[in-house]
């Protein structure tokens, strides 16, 4: 992409809570209209109505993978875009949304007498990259700003961006921060990815590693650690890592891990 | 060396004195810790310095080497260094510290000076501090005794009555003039240095071979696969035991783009040799990539050989100096230093 030349860039969600793109528009005026000089928005349903026609630069989705019926729409994205980015922790990896994946009674807990509504019918959750190949992923639950601005300027500078895979206690260690384990507490942020500046154990609460594990998180010594440092029982220590991280987990549903070429 | 003694009633208008003068860093309250524990940081009163403390959770090199450090900036109009030392006082710092400086000040000097390190390091006057408490894991007291701290500027011992300062240079000397300092006595001289003696028998840890064994016998093992997987059965790869370390100087260099998209900094950050991407290099334009270090046991006995054995003739004696915090900081409880020792020494 020349600089010259605005990128276009688009906007799409799935299974989310859109947080993500609401997170976008509290990048600040400043970063936002720093950044605007170098792309053109031409979807982004949080802020504007026209939909995008045509070719476009990078394209974030935002939201997991969860309805066959899904498949088309992002491939269709997929075809037009040239470069697609996975926007979030649901899209990343499936987030909050893949804590269904182990259950069979949420419908009924969530929707009551509604539960069987055709619109509501789904199936696992999964990562974006289960349908349509990503080329990126935007990480965090909500998605990071400083990891938004450092991929959006490395493909403007036509680098690779940097994306940690060493665990968010490398962040946390450098500034300083009383660790959770010190102080009767528990925490993820051993196998949890780092990149967010460790900003939970900064502020008293552990790390619930919402940017998803390493690439080889140590998960036999988590559940150990949980249990005999953390305090949890063994129940709660073996489910701890599945709020964010269900799909990365060893005993993630058939298909969650990214498609294969 | 000369030796000089102030009262413990004229401490405080000595340390307000130098304060007002020019920054001063020392041991502090970490300030969500319940007091018991410390970080170094900006000094602006007397009464915040807390010489008893028992060891600092960061090491004080991150006041010449901080854990993110711009190095310089760029733009249309070309690049500009960051090299911009303030002139500052680093006081309270216990000898083990020292010892790491000294490592530090010859690695960032092997070569190719770093003068990003170095003009932070000349513009600081360095005043050791007898260690008043002693941590709960530090074994300094056996392991590398015989390696003498040496580099700082003076040394504040605390005895009955006061302190004993030792200058070891122009820059020791000239914080004489902010308090009222006088001769010390050989008495005096001789309690400081039975305080210093009898602080070296207070470490709860102990090893109990010497360097020179220690080295042999790591090296010997470094085929040992099986003690290697065993050590790091439960290793997080977190690189916890790198980022405490006082002698750990590896760093990650990278450049961010300001939001002009035309501007920006080149920054280093305190790397870490336990992590996964720490060893992986690129196969240069063909693309592709290789991990020479692997396997979370590798990285665990890296670790382990360089604070043993690799670096021991370079820097004249281990390159750990026994300050224990990584045995804190890990929180599987395996980097241990004296736990590995013990157990490489098992064969
Ligand atoms: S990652 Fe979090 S904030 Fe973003 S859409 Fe999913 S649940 Fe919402
Ligand atoms: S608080 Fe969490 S992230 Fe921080 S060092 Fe401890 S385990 Fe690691
Ligand atoms: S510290 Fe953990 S939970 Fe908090 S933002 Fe970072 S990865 Fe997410
Ligand atoms: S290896 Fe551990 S005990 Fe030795 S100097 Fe480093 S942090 Fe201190
Ligand atoms: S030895 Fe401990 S502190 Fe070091 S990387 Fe392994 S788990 Fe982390």
């Amino acid at each position: 992409m020349s600089p010259k030349t605005k990128a276009k860039v688009a906007f799409f969600d799935f299974t989310s809570c859109e947080g993500c793109q609401i997170e976008l528009t509290n990048l600040g005026e400043k970063a936002f209209m720093g950044l605007l000089d170098h792309i053109e928005i031409v979807e982004f349903r949080e802020a504007m109505s026209e939909k995008a026609q045509g070719r476009i630069d990078i394209s974030f989705i935002e939201g997991s993978f969860s309805r066959e019926a899904d498949r088309k729409r992002l491939e269709d994205i997929r075809s037009r875009s040239n470069v697609v980015i996975a926007f979030g922790a649901c899209a990343a990896t499936g987030g909050v949304t893949a804590l269904k994946n182990h259950m069979s009674d949420y419908s009924e807990a969530v929707y009551g007498k509604d539960a069987k509504m055709p619109h509501l019918d789904s199936s696992f959750a999964l990562p974006v990259s289960a349908a349509i190949k990503v080329d990126y992923s935007v990480l965090g639950c909500p998605m990071s700003q400083a990891e938004f601005v450092e991929i959006v300027s490395s493909l403007l500078h036509g680098k690779e961006p940097v994306i940690p895979n060493h665990p968010v206690c490398v962040e946390c260690k450098k500034k300083s921060t009383l660790c959770r384990y010190g102080q009767g507490d528990h925490c993820l942020g051993m196998v949890a990815r780092a990149g967010c500046g460790a900003p939970c154990p900064a502020d008293g609460i552990p790390c619930e590693a919402c940017r998803g594990f390493v690439d080889h998180p140590n998960q036999e010594a988590l559940v150990k650690v949980l249990r005999e440092k953390g305090g949890l029982s063994e129940e709660r220590a073996f489910n701890k890592s599945r709020i964010f991280t269900a799909n990365l987990r060893s005993d993630a549903v058939k298909g969650a891990g990214a498609r294969k070429e | 060396m000369p030796a000089h003694f102030i009262h413990e009633t004229d401490f405080r208008e000595f340390l307000k004195s130098l304060i007002a003068s020019k920054p001063v860093i020392g041991p502090v309250v970490e300030p969500k810790s319940t007091g018991d524990k410390f970080i170094f940081d900006d000094v602006t009163s007397a009464e915040q310095l807390r010489l008893d403390y028992d060891v600092s959770l960061v090491p004080p090199k991150a006041v010449f080497f901080p854990p993110v450090q711009k190095l310089l900036e760029f733009g249309p109009n070309g690049v500009k260094s960051c090299i911009n030392p303030r002139e500052q006082v680093l006081l309270g710092v216990h000898f083990y510290d020292v010892k790491a400086f000294d490592q530090l000040d010859k690695l960032f000097n092997d070569k190719f000076p770093d003068n990003n390190y170095l003009a932070n390091r000349r513009a600081t006057t360095v005043i050791a501090s007898s260690v008043q408490t002693v941590s709960k894991h530090a074994f300094w007291g056996s392991f590398g005794k015989d390696v003498k701290a040496k580099g700082h500027d003076g040394f504040l011992t605390k005895v009955q009555g006061g302190y004993v300062y030792e200058t070891f240079s122009q820059k020791g000397e000239a914080l004489l003039k902010h308090g009222k300092f006088g001769n010390a006595s050989t008495d005096q001289v001789s309690a400081a240095k039975r305080e210093n003696d009898a602080a070296m028998d207070k470490c709860q840890e102990k090893v109990t071979f010497t360097p020179a064994e220690i080295s042999t016998k790591t090296r010997a093992s470094f085929s040992n696969n099986e003690m290697w997987k065993e050590l790091s059965k439960d290793c997080f790869s977190c690189g916890s035991c790198n980022i405490v370390c006082p002698t750990c100087y590896c760093f990650d260099v990278q450049d961010k783009w300001g939001l002009d998209q035309v501007s920006g900094e080149r920054y280093r950050t305190w790397d870490a040799c336990l992590t996964e991407d720490f060893a992986k290099v690129s196969l240069g334009g063909a693309g592709g990539h290789e991990n020479f270090r692997e396997a979370g046991a590798q990285r665990f006995r890296h670790r382990a050989m360089r604070k043993l054995t690799y670096l021991n003739e370079k820097l004249g004696g281990p390159a750990c100096i026994g300050c224990g915090r990584c045995t804190s900081a890990c929180v599987p409880n395996i980097a241990n230093p004296v736990k590995i020792i013990n157990r490489i020494m098992k064969g």
